[in-house]
């Protein structure tokens, strides 16, 4: 505990460190002291681990290797909770969330490590909100939640653009998951997604209970669905154009919006 | 989607990136030394409570222990309509290696002095000048002014 690891969370969690982003390991990632300001440049122990190309390799006895060697955190449980300085504290200062521009510019093991920490982080977040509300005191920084997730949203975009394209590159594929257009029961048609089973579908009695076929019974309901939607579409329509010329009767030398 | 399709042979499953949030909460009875409760998502099992904490906290876990908890549908809002409290997951998770956890007190008053010219500070300033004022004279030694002259 008392040794400080070397990336504090503010350093993650801020967009301004992207050039100081020091990657460690996902247990090691706890963020320290965030009393100080807002986007610190703490300098980074030695223990840290660096994957600036600065870095030398230190070449082992057995052999020369990439040693990207990650300080493990001895902080089990202690993880889910704030360092000890914020406990009691109002406001807990934190930085901006991850932006997609800046986490594409991340290599895919940095991706990974960045989700682990985010999870541990929101973690500690959820745990501080049931604390607080079972003490019944006001949760510290409580947009430090919304970030965390709107980060953690972002990577999810980013690593799905990444493997579609990696997809669609190697065989083609334009769907990670198979599916198909059907039409329901109602005369929707949607995009089905498979879904696995163990046996096949003639012998799934709740998958034939779903009729992908519309009945005959069903299509006046349909006919009555369509004929009452253009019928709203044209009141809509109208209801503009006679917003327009009223607007146009009484402010004559107002010009139309170009919609 | 998670399909859960075991069957002998298959390769073992594994989630990349899993979104499975773990809140550890303060037992309301009172628990042995060695158990923690978490409040988990309800798609998760003792398995993954288990991995999940010694791959990614590397905590020990002896044994994990899962209930439900129904979320009440008891309570009505303005409109007498039924409100329902979600339901939840929770698990009782013991450490192995004799190791013990309390859970700490994350709310501890703390001192602090208001900021220089906030508003804090002035109302502070006022409050010490009201109980200033409402003071008796401290010449009459705890006397109250009901009587004298």
């Amino acid at each position: 505990m008392a040794a400080s690891s070397s990336t504090g969370r503010v350093l993650t969690l801020c967009k301004q460190f992207q050039n100081v982003f020091r990657i460690s390991s996902a247990t090691n990632a706890r963020q320290r002291a965030v009393s100080s300001a807002k986007c610190q440049t703490s300098l980074l122990r030695g223990t840290s681990p660096i994957v600036t190309p600065s870095w030398s390799n230190p070449i082992s006895s057995a052999g020369q290797y990439r040693a990207l060697h990650t300080t493990i955190s001895r902080r089990g449980l202690e993880d889910f909770f704030d360092s000890p300085e914020n406990w009691g504290e109002a406001n807990v200062k934190s930085g901006a969330p991850w932006t997609a521009k800046q986490l594409r510019t991340k290599s895919n093991e940095d991706l990974h490590k960045l989700w682990y920490v985010l999870l541990k982080e929101k973690n500690m977040l959820l745990t501080l909100e049931q604390e607080a509300k079972r003490q019944r005191v006001q949760m510290p920084s409580p947009e430090r939640l919304r970030k965390v997730e709107r980060s953690m949203i972002r990577l999810e975009t980013v690593v799905k653009e990444r493997e579609n394209a990696l997809r669609l590159l190697q065989t083609g594929q334009e769907k990670g998951r198979p599916g198909a257009w059907r039409r329901n029961i109602f005369g929707y048609v949607y995009w089905y997604r498979f879904k696995e089973y163990a046996i096949p579908w003639y012998m799934n009695r709740r998958y034939k209970r779903k009729r992908f076929y519309t009945p005959k019974f069903v299509e006046p309901h349909i006919r009555l669905r369509i004929e009452n939607y253009l019928r709203e579409r044209a009141r809509n329509e109208n209801l503009k154009k006679r917003r327009l010329a009223k607007l146009q009767e009484r402010f004559p030398q107002i010009k139309a919006p170009a919609s | 989607m998670i399909s859960r399709i075991i069957r002998l042979g298959n390769p073992q499953l594994r989630i990349f990136r899993p979104s499975w949030f773990l809140t550890l909460v303060r037992p309301g009875k009172e628990q042995p030394q060695d158990t923690v409760q978490f409040r988990i998502p309800m798609e998760m099992t003792k398995y993954d409570v288990k991995n999940y904490l010694e791959k990614i906290y590397n905590v020990p876990v002896g044994v994990v222990r899962t209930r439900i908890q129904f979320g009440s549908n008891k309570k009505r809002n303005h409109l007498n309509q039924k409100v329902k409290q979600p339901d939840y997951k929770v698990a009782y998770v013991q450490l192995a290696l004799g190791q013990t956890f309390t859970f700490p007190d994350i709310f501890p008053e703390k001192e602090r002095a208001p900021a220089e010219g906030s508003m804090e500070e002035m109302q502070e300033k006022f409050m010490e000048d009201e109980k200033q004022r409402q003071k008796l004279d401290p010449r009459r030694g705890g006397v109250t002014e009901w009587f004298g002259l």
